[in-house]
């Protein structure tokens, strides 16, 4: 999750500056996890899907790896235009 | 000030109780965005760990209309009468 997204907090006093800011980690926190849990699931779903051993082969582990990392590549990506949008910027076609 | 010290301290619950819900709006539709547009746009085989140039239009695409549909959709929900 991008802290741009969330919109500024100047002007606030400071003790509600910090209250936000809190609420902000708190949110981050859950984010993370969640977002651990659904990559897991995303990438064991795209790369795995024969069950002959008990670990993964070569070759599951390799796209295990891409697909995760892709997904980060492909995340901040969207959160680039996802924070343009949010801030009204025209984006070209 | 003394007298308007409830109120004011509970205008400002509010506004923090909205503030909060609008940054979990905000995190699960980009959530949600971030999801629908992987498995729409992102090859499921993997073989690269690299986003593509077609993907990464996809991906520019897929948020720009995800965006335009949430914008229509609310605006129609908020045009239905009360129930």
């Amino acid at each position: 999750m991008d802290k741009s997204m969330l919109g500024d907090l100047d002007g606030l006093p400071e003790e509600d500056k910090l209250r936000m800011a809190a609420m902000v980690d708190q949110l981050q926190i859950r984010d993370s996890l969640r977002m651990y849990n659904s990559l897991v699931e995303r990438c064991f779903t795209d790369c795995v899907d024969t069950f002959r051993r008990k670990t993964l082969d070569k070759q599951e582990e390799s796209c295990v790896k891409r697909c995760a990392e892709k997904f980060l590549k492909h995340s901040m990506r969207v959160g680039m235009r996802f924070a343009e949008l949010n801030q009204g910027v025209a984006t070209p076609d | 000030m003394a007298p308007k010290g409830q109120p004011v301290n509970m205008q400002k619950e509010q506004m923090f109780g909205l503030a909060e819900k609008e940054m979990e709006y905000r995190v699960d539709l980009f959530n949600r965005l971030t999801q629908t547009c992987f498995s729409k746009c992102i090859e499921k085989r993997h073989k690269e760990a690299e986003l593509n140039m077609g993907e990464n239009s996809c991906i520019d695409r897929c948020v720009s209309k995800y965006w335009q549909v949430t914008n229509l959709v609310g605006q129609m929900l908020g045009n239905q009468p009360q129930a």
